[in-house]
């Protein structure tokens, strides 16, 4: 797989990551029931995504190096 | 409520942290070519943001057992003034006013079944409650009713084997009272018990108590 596509996977992860980040910062200058909804259904989702598309850009990785020959 | 891992400040701190090292990422993608830049993509997109997770999430959970919180939505704000009547009989004010309960966690305090999945099931009602606000028919304060009638479990948690509940001579006006109480079976707040509770159809017609420093 050329580098290129793991590093734009790994950007984009990067930025989901940021952006949920940023929505939980925002909550927690705030006690508000309002926050804690913006938390859970905004901020914990993108958080969770950027997590697990870097997961998935490692895989992707991993598994496009050719098997070794015995 | 387990207790906070974090202080608010410094878990502001790690997530401000976490953003910076997710942006150096996010910019310098490059990086992850070498082992270092690896290992830096791993903290700053796995471990990190996975513990900022858990911590923010341990805060929201924290902070929605305040009683600000409780009294931040409108439909609330009457319950919140119970908490100030000046009468010993208002039995939420007769609490709070005393310390019988922790007033920065008061409704939390009372209105959260001691039972497993207790803080769970409070949880779910309170975000139906943000969806009746926005999405909803917000009843006036009069018409809000519990969900179910009020458990002598929560008020047990506190007083049970205490000598006030135990020896109070209202307590053994009739034979087997208290053992009704402790079942369930006779309501605390049952007529003639203590059956002003928070009343906010009747706060027009109230004194307040003004806290003294």
């Amino acid at each position: 797989m050329p580098q290129e596509l793991i590093e734009r996977r790994i950007r984009r992860a990067a930025l989901l990551v940021a952006l949920g980040l940023l929505v939980q910062l925002a909550t927690l200058a705030w006690t508000h029931p309002l926050s804690f909804v913006a938390f859970l259904s905004i901020g914990c989702p993108l958080e969770a995504a950027g997590v697990l598309y870097f997961l998935y850009a490692l895989v992707s990785h991993g598994s496009s190096h050719p098997p070794k020959a015995l | 409520m387990p207790p906070m891992l974090f202080s608010p400040k410094l878990e502001i701190f790690f997530v401000v942290l976490t953003i910076a090292l997710a942006a150096l990422v996010a910019i310098r993608a490059d990086l992850t070519r070498a082992r270092g830049g690896r290992v830096l993509a791993f903290i700053a997109l796995f471990l990190f943001p996975s513990f900022a997770l858990w911590t923010g999430f341990s805060e929201h959970m924290e902070r929605a057992t305040s009683t600000q919180f409780c009294l931040s939505c409108h439909v609330m704000t009457d319950f919140g003034r119970s908490l100030y009547v000046d009468d010993k009989s208002y039995l939420p004010a007769a609490h709070f006013q005393n310390n019988r309960i922790p007033r920065d966690h008061a409704c939390y305090t009372c209105h959260t079944d001691y039972a497993m999945f207790g803080t769970v099931k409070s949880k779910m009602r309170g975000v139906r409650h943000v969806l009746v606000q926005y999405f909803g028919t917000v009843p006036k304060p009069e018409n809000i009713k519990l969900y179910q009638p009020y458990n002598n479990r929560e008020c047990l948690h506190c007083h049970a084997g205490a000598r006030s509940y135990l020896e109070a001579s209202e307590h053994h006006k009739k034979p087997d009272m208290l053992a009704e109480a402790n079942a369930n079976k006779l309501s605390c707040m049952a007529n003639d018990c203590h059956d002003i509770v928070h009343n906010v159809a009747d706060l027009k017609d109230a004194t307040f108590w003004k806290e003294t420093q």
